[in-house]
This record gives structure tokens, C-alpha cells and sequence, in this order.
């Protein structure tokens, strides 16, 4: 079907495209120009589209507003919990994919269905024992819920990878006299290694964007990027400047992400979806 | 290098009795090869000679060692599987040192026993590539170059030649017969093409639904067969097979549909009245003025020799002429056997009737 | 062909399978240790806690005043007899309907475009992207700053071409519909990806098939390609649905659950319940029966869609 189409529909369509996701770029383009205007640029009407570009905007939020700050707790957070998550959730997959029956896919299924589970219903009862434990405003209490909430997601995806990893590598690997562990991490871990970049990118990810939880578990001391711009949003036309610029910063790590992951994000999140 | 003693193995998968009690023994040395069709149990017994499943009755021992409860690792063999199992991001040369490594072994000495597989298989040139640069044959090189480092007691084979197109697996069978000469290690081969079984084993056991139909060297399995399954397995185009009755005056002659007889097989002795199942290979049937009239369907030359699908009385039958022939489709002839290869089985059982 | 068993080689003994079946794979068995750090986290992390809170639902609870009392059903009760709950439940559901038809159907359409493309798929198909992995809270301010009033891009845009624009955020009607379009912003590149996706795996050979029957490119992809990836039609839009249902980050910082209550949803409803007025308790119900809804509507989504596809095959 592709090939036969003429030219002009193939660029009119093109066009068509192009529009559309010009359209669904703008909020995007309209905040990073707020962030670089200044306040009467950013206002007026109709909008300016020549203006004197300033950084001073991005300069303060960063640098003054301790927005720094917030970016290191949240790479903190969400790298903690990517090593961690990946790590363990890979290990709980190879299990399942090695063991046949219906344990395994019992267990599959169970993990399926937590995914269900609205993240308000988690918060409530995590507040509470942090809260009971002293816990709230630090790291590990974040850390942790986040592992938690990542197992299901990590778990069935690395395990969608293990699978294709044929059994008769693990029994060659036996009679080559390795021990479950060894099979495990020289053998078969190497041959899922592009597995294993999707998933803690995506964990990144999502770590890195996580708001609920941020917001009932963390404090002063540990406060996460999305909890304090949060707090920007409010309707003072003075902070929309800077707010903007804050908004922009914050994507800037979730750009160099889709640089990073181009080649298998479409892929990656197709096969996160489906499977 | 050690022997093999298989005695009263069982195995169930759930429910089903997979394995029905078998014993088999492998003399020091010996290359055994277990064949049969897709479920009788050879490629389940072969994982359990080589630890990969449990056995449920019965023990298995290599050597003077009864190995039921010794993890693979332990056993000291040496397993080639059918899909290779090479691991992709490691090179030949690190696929072949791989066990070396965990057995912690010295460095000269793993790069003393690789290049020495290598060499032998004709690997060399190949040792820092990686498998999906190989070709088919190549990775199965590799694969018995793995099993070759590891100098083991028992070399096991699970069907290793049945990825390979059919040029290549008449090469490669040869070269796996040459290995064997030359390394006189012990090996079980498994596959369910009886060509392969024929020019290979020096043992063969036939396997049916999870037990031994018969066992032995292969021209035994060949000329005196147990019964009709191993007779039409054994050997391409299958035996004839033509159901006919037993009569017993005279030397004793069989009588078929229709009123033709044909005498007894030398050596053969069956009851009055019995029902009977007569057997000539195609190869050993003649093409002549007397036996069973039958009608020529299709003449297949080869090259080498004919092949004659015939009929007799609505079943079909073949006859293997040597060199050329003046038949066509429609000719009738006359096939008969030659008395000193031919076989008389009961009809109901199917065992061989002997004298 | 009924052959006995013959030579002396093979042994017949009876035993009774029933005692001597073992279980095959004790490679299953070695591997429990793989399962257990997770294992742990899972349960401690996450079945401990669900528990709790159903544990609490059960419960009238003040957490600032400490005072608990079981109550049993009673929090589930009060809420059903609640017109709030009901209200909530209505506006939840109407704007996941509006959100994922809208998705749905936009989605479709651009993945469709996508498909017929022969060039620059890639690229435009990364850039769609963005609005997806945006953290949604960022997100949401994007379109904040898009929607506000007066000082808005769209009220800029169409006060300079002299139209009025409405109360986006302000009026209770437009809140919805802005949250409606907040939503279909950040996910129709998820449904756009997932569909693109989709009409790849059609067999080729069956749309060449439908052309040469003479269909043109609307027919196949209405009666040829969509029917044959219903099962993944069904299994995005009922995983969309669910997700929709929980939707916070973004209806939090847009319109925190206003004007009024006008885009208060369960989920929002929870959180006020939970952490403004402190009754962990029913809030703790609410999401029990947030959760019952979210599984019932799967259920008859997947018993809908999928029963009419036995039907037509």
C-alpha cells in the first residue's frame, strides 16, 4: 500500500502531519518562549513573536530559587531506584521465565493486576507507616515506595526479554559446569543487555516524573523537581516567567532521554504497551 | 571414557508414562545412537543420561558411578544440542574457553585444549568470530568444538544435524564418525532419521512410546528385525509388508488374497491357518516370471537404480531394480522374494516368526 | 500398526505411578532464591500497604486527631448514600469517555497518516512523542499557560483576531473540556504509537487481497486492518480507560479540582478526603471502591468488545 501513492498526496499528507504536530508542540514552544521573554514581551497582545531573548529567568530559578537543589534530589530518587529496581525486578524475571507451570504465570498475572491498582489507593497507607516510622522527608522512604510501585512494570517487561533467551543456552551453560547464579549474570544477562537499557531508561523515567508519591512522601529536605513546580503554578503573572523557565529546565534531562533512547523508544514503549 | 548402564528408567510428565521402563548398556568406547520416531522418549532419555531431567524409577550410571542425583556439572559429559545453543555475545574462542573458565583451569592450559578442538574441527581461522557470523555447519563445529575442550567421559548428541540442509548433515555425519575414531570417547546420539542411525552407531536402540523396540548393531536391526515396526523402520523404501495366511502341508507356503502362495522365508516357521504378514524389502525383491502379480503405477529412475511403486490386490507395494529397466506404468510383473532375506511376522503381533 | 514389545532388553515392572510421581524441574525449585528480593520489597512495599488500607476503610479515622473507630462498612456506606460520590463518579466517567474516544479516534487517524507515509515516519513519530513523557505536572503547566485566562496563548490569539474566548479554567463547563484535552495532549502519542504500531502487524497479503477485490483505502482500513487488531484495540483502550480513571498529576495543578467541584474527580475526591480533611479512613474506602469501579468497567469493556468478536468469527 505504501509504495504506490503519488507524489502530491504524499506531501500534502506529509504537510498534514507536519501540522498536527506543530499543534501538539506548541504548549511546549509557547512556554520556552515565555521562559526566555520579558514579562511585557511574554504578554502582550497579539503575541510578539521578535523579542530580545533573556536568560536571566532560567538563571534564577536555577541558581536562586534552588531549583538545583530539587534536581539533585530528584536524580537522587530516581537513579537509587532505577539500580535498584532493575536490579531485583530483573532477577524476580528470570526466575519466572525459567520456572514452567502455573506459578509462574499465577504470579505473572498477580503483577498484571497491581498495575491496575490506583497509586491514591498506595498513598494513603504509605503516608500513614512513613508518617508512624519517621520516615517522611527522607530518601530511602521515597526510594523504596518507588521500587515498589516499578516491580510489576520492570518485572513483566525484562521478563517479555527473558523469555526469547532459548532454555538450551541455560542447560549448555549447566554442562559447561556454571552455577544458576553464574548462568544468570555471565550468560544470559549479556544477551538481554538492550533489554535491560529499555527498561531502566523508562524506569528512569518514570521515577523521574513521579508526583503523587513526591508529593505525600517528600518534605523540605527532599524535595523532588515535579513537587516544587507544583508550587510555581500559581496564577501571579510575575512568576510565569519564571516558573517557565523552571518547566523547560525540568525537561531538559527528559530531551537528553529521548536522545538517548530514539532508536527504541518507539519500539520500547510499543513493546511495553503490548506486553 | 567410561560406559553408560541404563537400568529400569521411568519417567512421567504429569500424567503420562513417558518412559516404560528401559535398560540399556553402552560399552566403554561404544557410539550408541537412539532413534525413533517424534515421541518415543530418545531426546527425554538423553536429558536424563545428562542430568537436565529427573529420573523417576530406575538409575542411570557413567563409569562406576550411579549419577541420578549429580547435577550436570558434575557428570563430566559433554552435551551438543540441536539449536546449537552457542552463546550469541561471546566469540567461538570464548564459547570454547567458557568451561574451562568456571573449571578455574590455567590460562596456557585453556588456550592449549581450544586450539587443539580448533584445530581438529577446522576452526582456526574462526576462533574470534562470533556466532551469527558463522554459517550453519560452522556453529555446529563450534558446538562439538565446546564439548571437545571439556575432554568429557560421555559426549551426548540431541538431534545436532537436523537444522542442517541434507548436503551438508552426509558431510557433517562423517566428519562426526571421523571425530569418533579418533577421540574413542563414549557417545549417545539421538535423532529420528534412521539413515543417520544406520551409518553412525555402532549401537543402535530403536525406541517406540517410551520403550526399547530393539537394540543392537545395525545390520542386526537390518537383517533380523524384532518385529514389524522396527522391519519398516529400519531401512528406505520401507519393507513390504503383505498380509497373507500360513498353511502348513508340504515345506509350508503362505497364501495370499486371490490364491498366489509364495514359499516360506528361510528359516521361518509358522502355525496352520495363521495370519501372517510377509516381508521383502524392495531391494530384495526380484523382478522375474513367478511370485505376486502386481501392477507397476509409477517408475521413479534415480540414477543409480528404479524404484517401482506397484500394487497387489490394493495395496501398494516396492520393488528397488537395480540399474535400468524396460517397465512402465501399467506393466504387470511378477515380484518375488529372495527366501534368504525375506520374513514372516505374525499379523496380530507383529513379532518375527523364527524357527 | 500394533507392535509388542520383544527383545529381553526392556523390563515391564508394574508400580503405581501414583507414588512414584515427582515433580519435573527441580531447576524450578534453585530458582526461588532469584525471586526473593523482589518477593520481599512486593510484599512489604506493596501488599502490606493495600492491605492496610483496606484495613482503614474499615475505619472512621482523624489522623490529626489520632481518634480511630471501626466503623466496618460503615465509610462505604455514607459514600454510596453520597451525593458527592455520585457526582464525582459521573464527571470521572465522562471525562475518560470524552478523553480516550477522543484519543482513540485522533489517534487513529494520525497513526493511519503514519502508516500511508513513506518518508519521515520516524522523525515526526519522536516529535509526536514529546507531550508523552513530559512530566505530567510540567505538562500540566504547559497548558496552563495555554488555557488561562486572559493572559493565555489561546485568549491572546483570539482576543487579537477580536473573538471571544471563554473561561477555560473558570467556567465549569470549559474546566471539564479543558481537562478533557489536557488529557488527550499527554496520552493521543501513546495511542498514536500503540495503533502505528498495530497497523504494521497486518498481514500484508490480506490488504493486497482487499485491493485486488477492488476496496479503497478507507474500506481496508475500517473493515480489513481494525477488526484484525481488535484484540490490541481492546487491550490499549481498556489499559487507557484504567489509567484515565486514576489520572491526578495534571487535573491537580490545572484546575485542582475546580471551579467548585467541577472537575473534581474520584481520584481528586480521594486526595481531598486523605490530605485535606485527614479522614484516611473513607478516603481509603473511596479508593477501594475507585479500584472496584476501574476492574468492573474493565470487565465489561473486554466482555463487550471481545464477545462481538466470537460473533464475527
Amino acid at each position: 500500500m505504501k509504495n504506490r501513492r503519488p507524489r502530491t498526496s504524499q506531501t500534502l499528507l506529509f504537510l498534514a502531519l507536519c501540522l498536527f504536530t506543530a499543534v501538539m508542540l506548541t504548549p511546549v514552544i509557547w512556554a520556552f518562549l515565555t521562559s526566555i521573554k520579558q514579562p511585557i514581551d511574554a504578554f502582550a497582545i497579539p503575541p510578539t513573536l521578535v523579542f530580545l531573548p533573556t536568560l536571566e529567568f532560567h538563571h534564577q530559578v536555577w541558581f536562586e530559587k534552588g531549583f538545583a537543589g530539587f534536581l539533585v534530589n530528584s536524580l537522587i530518587i530516581s537513579v537509587s531506584t532505577v539500580l535498584i529496581s532493575v536490579s531485583i525486578g530483573t532477577m524476580a524475571a528470570y526466575g519466572l521465565s525459567r520456572m514452567r507451570g502455573r506459578a509462574a504465570r499465577g504470579i505473572l498475572f498477580g503483577l498484571l493486576s497491581l498495575r491496575m491498582f490506583p497509586h491514591m489507593l498506595l498513598a494513603i497507607p504509605f503516608f500513614m507507616l512513613a508518617k508512624y516510622l519517621n520516615l517522611i522527608d527522607t530518601y530511602p522512604a521515597m526510594i523504596l515506595a518507588l521500587v515498589a510501585i516499578n516491580q510489576p512494570f520492570t518485572i513483566w517487561l525484562m521478563h517479555s526479554f527473558l523469555v526469547d533467551v532459548p532454555t538450551e543456552i541455560d542447560e549448555a551453560a549447566s554442562i559447561d559446569g556454571a552455577s544458576e547464579w553464574q548462568t544468570f549474570f555471565k550468560v544470559v544477562l549479556p544477551i538481554v543487555r538492550p533489554g535491560l537499557w529499555v527498561t531502566a531508561l523508562f524506569s528512569l523515567l518514570l521515577a523521574y516524573n513521579e508526583f503523587l508519591f513526591a508529593l505525600v512522601l517528600t518534605g523540605p529536605h527532599t524535595k523532588t523537581l515535579p513537587v516544587a513546580i507544583a508550587e510555581y503554578g500559581g496564577e501571579d503573572l510575575n512568576y510565569w516567567s519564571l516558573s517557565a523557565a523552571a518547566a523547560i529546565g525540568i525537561m531538559i534531562p527528559i530531551m537528553v532521554f529521548m536522545m538517548l533512547m530514539q532508536r527504541h523508544l518507539v519500539r520500547g514503549l510499543a513493546m511495553g504497551a503490548v506486553k | 571414557m567410561a560406559s553408560v548402564q541404563i537400568s529400569g528408567i521411568e519417567k512421567y510428565f504429569g500424567d503420562t508414562h513417558v518412559i516404560r521402563g528401559i535398560d540399556i548398556n553402552i560399552a566403554d568406547g561404544e557410539f550408541c545412537v537412539l532413534v525413533g520416531p517424534s515421541g518415543c522418549g530418545k531426546s527425554t532419555l538423553l536429558r536424563m543420561i545428562a542430568g537436565l531431567e529427573e529420573i523417576d524409577e530406575g538409575q542411570i550410571s557413567i563409569g562406576a558411578r550411579v549419577v541420578n542425583s549429580v547435577p550436570p556439572k558434575q557428570r563430566d559429559i559433554a552435551m551438543v544440542f540441536q539449536n546449537y545453543a552457542l552463546y550469541p555475545h561471546m566469540s567461538v574462542r570464548e564459547n570454547m574457553s567458557f568451561s574451562l573458565q568456571l573449571a578455574k583451569k590455567s590460562k596456557p592450559e585453556i588456550e592449549q585444549r581450544v586450539h587443539k578442538a580448533a584445530d581438529i574441527l577446522g576452526l582456526v581461522p574462526y576462533l574470534d568470530r562470533y556466532p551469527r557470523q558463522l554459517s550453519g555447519g560452522q556453529r555446529q563445529r563450534v558446538a562439538m568444538g565446546r564439548a571437545i575442550v571439556r575432554n568429557p567421559q560421555v559426549f551426548l548428541f540431541d538431534e545436532p544435524l537436523s537444522n542442517l540442509d541434507a548436503k551438508l548433515r552426509v558431510q557433517m555425519r562423517t566428519e562426526i564418525r571421523e571425530l569418533h575414531q579418533r577421540l574413542k570417547t563414549t557417545s549417545v546420539y539421538v535423532t529420528h532419521d534412521q539413515t543417520e542411525a544406520m551409518t553412525m552407531a555402532d549401537k543402535i536402540v530403536l525406541m517406540q512410546d517410551g520403550v526399547v523396540e530393539q537394540a543392537g548393531a545395525p545390520l542386526d536391526l537390518y537383517d533380523r528385525p524384532a518385529n514389524t515396526f522396527v522391519a519398516r523402520f529400519i531401512g528406505s523404501p520401507a519393507m513390504n509388508l503383505i498380509p497373507g495366511v500360513a498353511r502348513s502341508t508340504g515345506d509350508g507356503h503362505v497364501e495370499f488374497e486371490g490364491g498366489v502362495t509364495l514359499p516360506l522365508p528361510a528359516g521361518a516357521r509358522a502355525a496352520e491357518g495363521q495370519s501372517v504378514l510377509y516381508g521383502m524389502r524392495p531391494e530384495h525383491c526380484v523382478v522375474g516370471a513367478s511370485g505376486l502379480p502386481v501392477e507397476v503405477v509409477v517408475v521413479e529412475p534415480t540414477g543409480a537404480d528404479t524404484q517401482l511403486y506397484c500394487r497387489f490386490k490394493g495395496q501398494e507395494m516396492t520393488a528397488t531394480v537395480r540399474d535400468r529397466t524396460d517397465c512402465r506404468s501399467g506393466d504387470r510383473i511378477a515380484l518375488a522374494p529372495d527366501l534368504n532375506r525375506a520374513h514372516l511376522f505374525d499379523a496380530a503381533s507383529g513379532v518375527r516368526l523364527v524357527a | 500398526m500394533a507392535v509388542e514389545t520383544t527383545m529381553s532388553n526392556t523390563r515391564h515392572e508394574v508400580r503405581t505411578p501414583a507414588a512414584k510421581r515427582r515433580v519435573k524441574a527441580a531447576k524450578g525449585r534453585r530458582l526461588w532464591p532469584f525471586l526473593l528480593p523482589s518477593a520481599i520489597v512486593s510484599f512489604f512495599i506493596l501488599i502490606y500497604p493495600l492491605c492496610y488500607a483496606l484495613y482503614l476503610s474499615l475505619f472512621s479515622y482523624y489522623l490529626d486527631s489520632g481518634v480511630s473507630n471501626f466503623v466496618g462498612l460503615g465509610n462505604y456506606t455514607d459514600l454510596l448514600g453520597d451525593g458527592r460520590f455520585w457526582s464525582s463518579l459521573q464527571r470521572t466517567l465522562l471525562i475518560v469517555v470524552a478523553a480516550v474516544s477522543l484519543e482513540f479516534c485522533v489517534g487513529l487517524a494520525i497513526a493511519y497518516g503514519l502508516y500511508r507515509l513513506t518518508f519521515g515516519v520516524r522523525t515526526l513519530n519522536l516529535l509526536m512523542f514529546l507531550p508523552h513523557i513530559i512530566t505530567p505536572v510540567v505538562a500540566a503547566l504547559f497548558l496552563k499557560w495555554i488555557f488561562a485566562g486572559r493572559w493565555g496563548l489561546l485568549d491572546l490569539i483570539l482576543g487579537s483576531m477580536g473573538i471571544f474566548s471563554p473561561d477555560w479554567l473558570g467556567d465549569p463547563m470549559w474546566a471539564r473540556i479543558s481537562v478533557v484535552l489536557a488529557d488527550a495532549w499527554q496520552f493521543t502519542p501513546f495511542m498514536i504509537l500503540v495503533l502505528y504500531a498495530g497497523l504494521n502487524t497486518v498481514d500484508q497479503s490480506q490488504i493486497e487481497a482487499a485491493q485486488i477485490d477492488g476496496a479503497a483505502g478507507w474500506q481496508i482500513l475500517f473493515r480489513i486492518m481494525l477488526p484484525s487488531i481488535r484484540p490490541l484495540i481492546v487491550f490499549v483502550l481498556t489499559m487507557r480507560m484504567m489509567d484515565a480513571f486514576r489520572y491526578f498529576d495534571t487535573i491537580y495543578v490545572l484546575t485542582s479540582g475546580g471551579p467548585g467541584s467541577a472537575t473534581e474527580t474520584l481520584t481528586m475526591q480521594t486526595y481531598a478526603l486523605a490530605f485535606r480533611l485527614f479522614e484516611v479512613g473513607k478516603a481509603s474506602a473511596l479508593g477501594v471502591l475507585t479500584l472496584v469501579i476501574v476492574l468492573l468497567l474493565a470487565a465489561i469493556l473486554i466482555g463487550v468488545v471481545g464477545r462481538s468478536k466470537e460473533k464475527s468469527q
